[in-house]
């Protein structure tokens, strides 16, 4: 047993291991750059070490100093975590060659799956299935229509060089061929100067799909089925599950046998992962493999009641893996949504800040991993995720309910989340069906928003929600003047009523509410248009901003925040704020102007945190719309920041290299 | 029983008078101020009161008539007053019809006013005047200017006895606009309204300016540029919900306690985010709303002027049900240092919270007064000189937390417990010091510094040397100046324990007719 460990890491995965070494009586030392000084991994180890600059280059990925630290500390063993050094090879053989364990597989599997070639050779050599394709760049026409024979259609011309989709072709037909290559090539001159491409057989409606494997150093090899993980937003994975709607019984054994083959042929040890594309017709093709610990493991360790990270670390101690393939079993099915500091309003730029307020969800069957709490600093350095919800439930439809409950009462403020937009995908009707693939928010979603309008009875609770906060909080105003309010003739009292016009966006309800209170808490008989509802309240707590109502005998979790004259609820992914009138003041509403919003046209106020790279403009110079005023980086990505007029710069207050906040004032203009 | 009988015909009278009240200016100018987006006085008042709550006074009022032989009166005369209830508290309203005659203020219209005007001093309630009104009646030469001059006493006569909110939904332009600046707090609808001395016109003839009435005096130059408006909404209808919304938190007269609102939100609430809002570094900015937003009851705070000086916060909140009045430097903007403006809009604040018997909580992170020749020449003297005379002579309790950067004289200005504040309170992280640490050590050690080999080196162990002495509340703690150095995530708790113990507070000052403060 190793009496204490290094977790290179920080974050929600490094609290996670660390709570699993607690368990089994292992000590735990974390490390922290300088930008995480007050973070949650540095107070739950038993010590910390600092490990220099806020860039991750500068901290947590300098494998010298991780293995400095590890020595200096007295640990036996480095558990890497996932991204930073977790799948780097030569940081596996730095770790050994200082005499430390590095708990994760070994430094040959690292490098070899690292290799997109290498592995898929392997992949090939171990009997496992690749996407066809043709592994030469492509010389003309005749020949693209042969090889597209051979693999099939419909087929994709991928450019060698590059990314992102650029000069990528789908040819569903032989007709198209021609066209189809030229424009190709064309698209990949322009964009990488080069015009070699290759093709491969194009999956329609891809699922990723992924197995779990277990080795360890005796030649036994497992797989904990599999997890879908086809929800993803430009590459990232948003919500995960286990097991998959699309994969049957004899599926998932042949998938996991495929797996363990290839975890064989590469001598693999400890945990790790195959990744797969299935298609529609149950066809499957390796992708990659990924040598380490995923971010969704959870899920697995939910359907299988196993400790992925206590394996981990009994594998890397060389115990033999504790059970065979038989042995495991699936109970029900858990699904898991990751959690990230980012807004889905501002075309998902990250979010930074301090989290002010912070209230996780709580259940027997709800999970959350987390690295931060309340007063956690959320910056620009390293990745968006805060935390994972993992639900359980003993089938899809109920581990879906239990997440969206439990997102319901996520409340996360000082920072912009994801939270409702994920909510809002595990409410789609689609998603609800099970019809996946990686294209999904694509076809489904327009930026955040969703194509469909979201359910009208989900609407109405909401409106009903907030109507209540309203009315409640109006008739405590009320109370309070009761004492200096006239007594002569008495006032008339609605008895706790109250009629309401209610707008979010283009929606209106007619809001009838009658009840009273019945000590703190409320009862109320209320009309929604033509539905009726019985709502139950709570004690009302004005500071909460989570609120639990009993509908029509269901207990309904919403986030509300009062904003000046109106309410913000989010609920089921719908996020509105709710305009709440009385008659006379929707009648008078008629007459008032709709205002445009009006731009703050003097000033170019920074869109995103992150750091000037560049400034390109200076004090007097002639400026246009829409022109790059300068240059920003922010979770690694560049990007330039434009004119909102035409004018000249009377004062730029940045210079390169600084930090910025959003909403900081960049340049002022006189137009 | 037949219809001509005296009696009968009086009623019959009465009705069609009431009518012509209600009729207004017609039904042709009442579409077109729709049509302007505003509502008409009438269902302004309609909006602003409780459903049925209005009675009208004066309603059949009409002018003498103009000295130029006009001999035409008005119904109601361009004005609607009366009053009624708002959450059930009786205010007394008067709300300016711009379809009569324009709103144009003649003698007939300006005794409407003041007689509801002196109706709420004798019994003690709040005035609220809803402003549409193309200005003096010119028809009646003389008699509209002292009709004026009549409001303009009332309401300083007024001042600090009920409070009185000015609400600017339409044009307010010329000696008009000097009711309202007298008046506590002034609400501005956006695009519908202006506000201005001299209008575009006047303004192209004598300065050769082009200016649009919005550019000159519009909501958005008066919420920002100029702090004449404290509040302002984007129409009629918000705007009314948010005086309803200010005045649940005001007392009714300066001889009532504000009322007391439970919100249902624990007195021994921490708030453990507290203790991580002050950044490790120095010279890096928060917002200080968070502390804001996290101590008050059901973090629900009305900010005035939110849009003016913002380098300074002012509003209210309520912690433990009880109405406060809370001034905070804001290190997001400007790092938070005192200037001309915020100087004022703190000051001005400050007396209204004393005059109505609110305690006052001042949030302290200020590095100074802002230097250089535009404010020295603005009169930053002066200006400064406005808060500090506010934070000393008032007399109701005054509670200071210094959060962080305490520094100088506006560490003193600041609601010190040199200017007599009842309890001071710091966090670990205040710095109380005459000024920053760079600055005191590059004086205190010039020579030395000069003469050293690296006067850099030299330099940075001095600040450091200066910061480890100075940069703490402990000091000021030994002396006896700081009451408490409290663990931020205790703050809401110790001030509403706090609260609670000075809550029988009695002060007074010495005999006189009133202070002079520096104007």
């Amino acid at each position: 047993m190793f009496d204490k460990i290094l977790i290179a890491n920080r974050g929600e995965i490094a609290v996670r291991i660390i709570r699993t070494c607690k368990r089994m009586g292992i000590r735990t030392a974390a490390v922290y750059s300088d930008a995480d000084n007050r973070a949650m991994h540095r107070e739950k180890a038993d010590e910390s070490i600092p490990i220099g600059g806020a860039h991750a280059r500068e901290s947590y990925l300098d494998a010298e100093k991780m293995i400095s630290a590890a020595l200096a500390a007295g640990c036996r063993a480095v558990h890497p975590g996932y991204g930073f050094l977790s799948e780097n090879p030569h940081f596996a053989r730095s770790v050994a060659a200082a005499g430390l364990v590095f708990i994760g597989p070994p430094a040959g599997a690292v490098a070899m799956m690292g290799d997109k070639i290498a592995s898929k050779e392997l992949a090939v050599k171990a009997g496992v299935p690749v996407i066809p394709g043709h592994v030469d760049i492509i010389k003309d026409e005749r020949e693209a229509l042969a090889i597209a024979d051979s693999i099939g259609y419909p087929v994709l011309l991928k450019p060698a060089a590059g990314g992102g989709g650029k000069g990528m072709r789908i040819v569903r037909d032989p007709n198209e061929m021609e066209s189809a290559l030229a424009s190709s090539r064309q698209e990949t001159r322009k964009a990488f100067g080069d015009t070699r491409i290759f093709m491969e057989r194009y999956i329609e409606n891809p699922r990723h799909i992924e197995i779990q494997i277990l080795a360890d150093a005796h030649g036994n090899v497992v797989h904990l089925g599999e997890r879908e993980c086809s929800i993803q937003r430009r590459y990232q994975k948003i919500i995960e599950e286990s097991p998959s709607p699309a994969v049957s019984e004899d599926l998932r054994e042949r998938m996991g046998k495929a797996a363990c083959d290839l975890a064989r042929k590469t001598g693999y040890v400890s945990a790790g992962t195959v990744e797969f594309v299935l298609d529609a017709n149950g066809g499957f093709y390796f992708l990659e493999m990924n040598t380490r610990l995923q971010v969704e493991h959870p899920v697995t360790e939910m359907v299988t009641g196993q400790d992925l990270v206590e394996l981990q670390l009994r594998i890397a101690m060389g115990e033999t893996l504790p059970f065979d393939q038989a042995a495991l079993s699936f109970n029900g099915w858990a699904m898991e949504a990751r959690v990230c500091a980012e807004d889905p309003s501002r075309d998902f730029l990250p979010s930074t800040g301090m989290i002010t307020r912070y209230a996780e969800p709580r259940g027997s069957a709800v999970r959350v991993d987390s690295g931060v709490r309340t007063g956690s600093a959320v910056g620009i350095y390293y990745d968006s995720m805060l935390a994972k919800v993992i639900c359980h439930g003993v089938d899809r439809e109920s581990a879906r309910n239990g997440l969206v409950e439990a997102l319901n009462g996520y409340h996360v403020e000082g920072v912009v989340t994801n939270i409702d937009f994920v909510n809002s995908i595990l409410c789609h009707p689609e998603f609800i069906a099970g019809n996946l693939s990686t294209g999904f928010i694509d076809r489904h979603f327009d930026g955040a928003r969703p194509l469909s309008a979201p359910p009208e009875h989900d609407l109405e609770r909401a409106a009903l929600a907030a109507t209540i906060l309203y009315h409640v909080r109006r008739s405590a105003v009320r109370d309070s003047l009761r004492s200096i309010t006239s007594s002569i003739g008495g006032g008339k009292d609605a008895a706790g009523g109250g009629v309401y016009t209610v707008r979010a966006e283009n929606d209106v309800f007619d809001l009838r509410l009658e009840g009273a209170p019945h000590g703190r808490r409320w009862i109320f008989h209320a009309r929604v248009n033509e539905k009726t509802y019985k709502v139950e309240t709570p004690e009302f707590e004005f500071y909460r901003r989570r609120l639990k109502l009993k509908i029509n005998d269901r207990i309904y979790r919403f986030r509300m925040r009062i904003e000046q004259s109106f309410i913000r609820v989010a609920f089921n992914g719908i996020t509105r704020v709710f305009e709440i009138y009385t008659p006379r003041e929707w009648k008078s509403l008629e007459y008032m102007p709709v205002r445009r919003p009006q731009e703050d046209a003097d000033v170019l106020a920074c869109p995103m945190p992150g750091l000037v790279v560049q400034v390109l403009v200076k004090k007097g110079e002639r400026v246009f719309r829409g022109q790059n005023l300068l240059i920003l980086e922010s979770m690694k990505m560049e990007s330039g920041v434009a004119s909102p007029v035409d004018g000249v710069v009377a004062e730029v207050r940045v210079t390169a290299g600084q930090t910025v906040e959003a909403g900081e004032v960049l340049v002022r203009f006189t137009s | 029983m037949s219809m001509d009988t005296p009696f009968d015909t009086n009623l019959e009278t009465l009705e069609r008078l009431r009518a012509e009240a209600a009729a207004a200016g017609g039904a042709e100018k009442l579409k077109i101020q729709h049509e302007k987006g505003k509502l008409t006085a009438r269902e302004r008042i309609e909006l602003l009161f409780d459903d049925g709550s209005f009675e009208e006074f004066d309603a059949l009022k009409t002018g003498r008539g103009g000295a130029l032989g006009d001999e035409r009166s008005y119904p109601g005369d361009g004005v609607i007053t009366g009053h009624g209830a708002i959450d059930g508290r009786e205010v007394f309203v008067f709300s300016q019809d711009f379809t009569v005659v324009g709103g144009s203020l003649g003698e007939a219209h300006a005794q409407k006013i003041c007689k509801v005007m002196d109706l709420a001093v004798r019994v003690g309630a709040p005035i609220i005047g809803l402003n549409d009104s193309g200005g003096a009646r010119i028809q009646e030469g003389v008699d509209a200017l002292a009709a004026y001059g009549e409001i303009f006493h009332r309401n300083v006569r007024a001042s600090g006895v009920v409070p009185q909110i000015s609400c600017i939904m339409g044009p307010c332009a010329g000696g008009a606009v000097y009711s309202p600046a007298i008046t506590d707090f002034v609400f501005m609808v956006q695009d519908s309204s202006c506000m201005f001395v001299t209008g575009p016109s006047v303004v192209k003839t004598v300065t050769h300016q082009e200016i649009s009435a919005e550019d000159l005096g519009g909501a958005v130059v008066h919420g920002k540029k100029s702090g004449v408006v404290h509040f302002t909404a984007p129409n009629d209808v918000l705007c009314l919900r948010e005086i309803r919304r200010l005045f649940s938190y005001l007392p009714s007269n300066n001889r009532q306690r504000a009322p007391l609102l439970d919100l249902r939100d624990p007195a021994n609430r921490v708030d453990p985010a507290l203790d991580y809002l002050i950044p490790d570094n120095p010279n890096q900015t928060y917002d200080m709303n968070i502390l804001i937003y996290s101590i008050l009851d059901g973090a629900e705070f009305m900010e005035v002027q939110p849009g003016f000086a913002r380098n300074i916060i002012c509003g209210f909140g309520r912690l433990g049900g009880q109405t406060i009045g809370l001034v905070a430097n804001q290190p997001a903007v400007l790092a938070g240092v005192l200037d001309n403006d915020a100087s004022v809009k703190a000051g001005r604040f400050v007396r209204f919270c004393d005059a109505f018997n609110i305690p006052l909580i001042a949030l302290v992170d200020v590095p100074g007064f802002m230097p250089g020749p535009d404010q020295e020449h603005g009169g930053i003297i002066r200006h400064g000189a406005k808060l500090l005379y506010a934070f000393t002579e008032a007399t109701v309790p005054r509670i200071s937390v210094i959060v962080r950067k305490a520094y100088g004289g506006a560490y003193l200005v600041m609601n010190s417990k040199h200017i007599h504040c009842d309890v001071n309170y710091a966090w670990p992280t205040a710095e109380i010091a005459v000024m920053g640490p760079k600055g005191a050590a590059e004086v205190i050690f010039r020579k030395e510094i000069h003469s050293a080999d690296d006067p850099e080196a030299l330099l940075n162990e001095k600040i450091n040397h200066y910061r480890r002495t100075f940069a703490n509340p402990f000091l000021a703690a030994q002396r006896g100046y700081i009451d408490d150095v409290i663990f931020p995530r205790d703050t809401r708790h110790r001030l509403i324990r706090t609260l609670q113990v000075l809550e029988g507070k009695t002060a007074k000052g010495p005999e006189r007719k009133h202070g002079n403060i520096p104007l």
